[in-house]
């Protein structure tokens, strides 16, 4: 018997299922179920970052409302290329930029304390890599995305663009400071 | 004359037995929804590249074109 010719019976429908092809059957549709049902789990009680909030925006709008928060919560500056360290209050909206081929500003938060932190490109598609954190978000031009974060102990984080975007994607990487 | 498998009747003799105890012929019944669907490969094709599109790419692009306006 093979593949290529017609079935034994016109009606082949109606042939009992063979008990060990139905066994087979029920086990592999019970695996199918296991995989299905974890995707939705591990989303949630896995703290995978959950995809849930996000807003169409212009670059001059959010660059407008990244000035006003550096403008008011400033503390000083790092770097050759004198970016801008902020620490704003606790439940705040934080803004980070992400254009090429750097971060701006940088960010200072305080362990313990919630913050909606948004994130948007200015070009193309970045990353948002927090290292050694296992925190990833794709970072959109054109879609502001909002995260809310809560940083649980104090030290100083790497932000690495994991989204090729370019001839110095390598060099997009910023720190982010967790104080007490 | 070769018959296809052992101990099977080949299609004259089958029908000729089917009418002598008044059974209904196998080619009366009508073809099951299920096998008439998988036996229809253009079917199946469509199928296979309808199901997919709709799933990911219609219902991702109305996911995205419903992202409301930031303020």
């Amino acid at each position: 018997m093979s593949a290529i010719e017609p079935p034994r019976q016109r009606l082949w429908w109606k042939q009992p299922l063979d008990r060990v092809e139905g066994t087979w059957i029920a086990i592999a549709f019970a695996w199918c179920l296991v995989m299905f049902f974890m995707m939705p789990y591990w989303h949630i009680y896995g703290r995978q970052n959950l995809a849930n909030e996000a807003y169409r925006n212009t670059p001059e709008n959010y660059q407008a409302k990244t000035d006003a928060m550096v403008a008011k919560y400033k503390v000083r500056e790092e770097t050759d290329l004198k970016i801008p360290v902020v620490h704003p209050p606790a439940g705040s909206d934080v803004f980070l930029i992400a254009r090429l081929w750097s971060w701006w500003p940088m960010l200072e938060l305080e362990a313990g304390k919630t913050y909606r932190l948004h994130l948007m490109s200015m070009d193309y598609l970045h990353g948002f890599s927090l290292q050694p954190e296992n925190i990833n978000i794709q970072v959109h031009p054109g879609y502001e995305h909002v995260v809310t974060i809560t940083p649980t102990a104090p030290g100083t984080f790497g932000i690495v663009c994991n989204e090729y975007c370019g001839i110095n994607h390598h060099t997009m990487a910023s720190r982010l400071y967790v104080v007490k | 004359m070769p018959a296809p498998h052992p101990g099977a009747l080949d299609p004259d003799e089958a029908a000729l037995a089917a009418r002598a105890s008044s059974e209904a012929l196998p080619e009366d019944e009508p073809v099951p929804v299920m096998q008439q669907i998988l036996e229809n490969p253009f079917l199946l094709l469509f199928i296979g590249v309808a199901m997919p599109t709709v799933l990911y790419i219609v219902w991702g692009v109305m996911e995205i074109v419903n992202i409301p306006v930031a303020k």
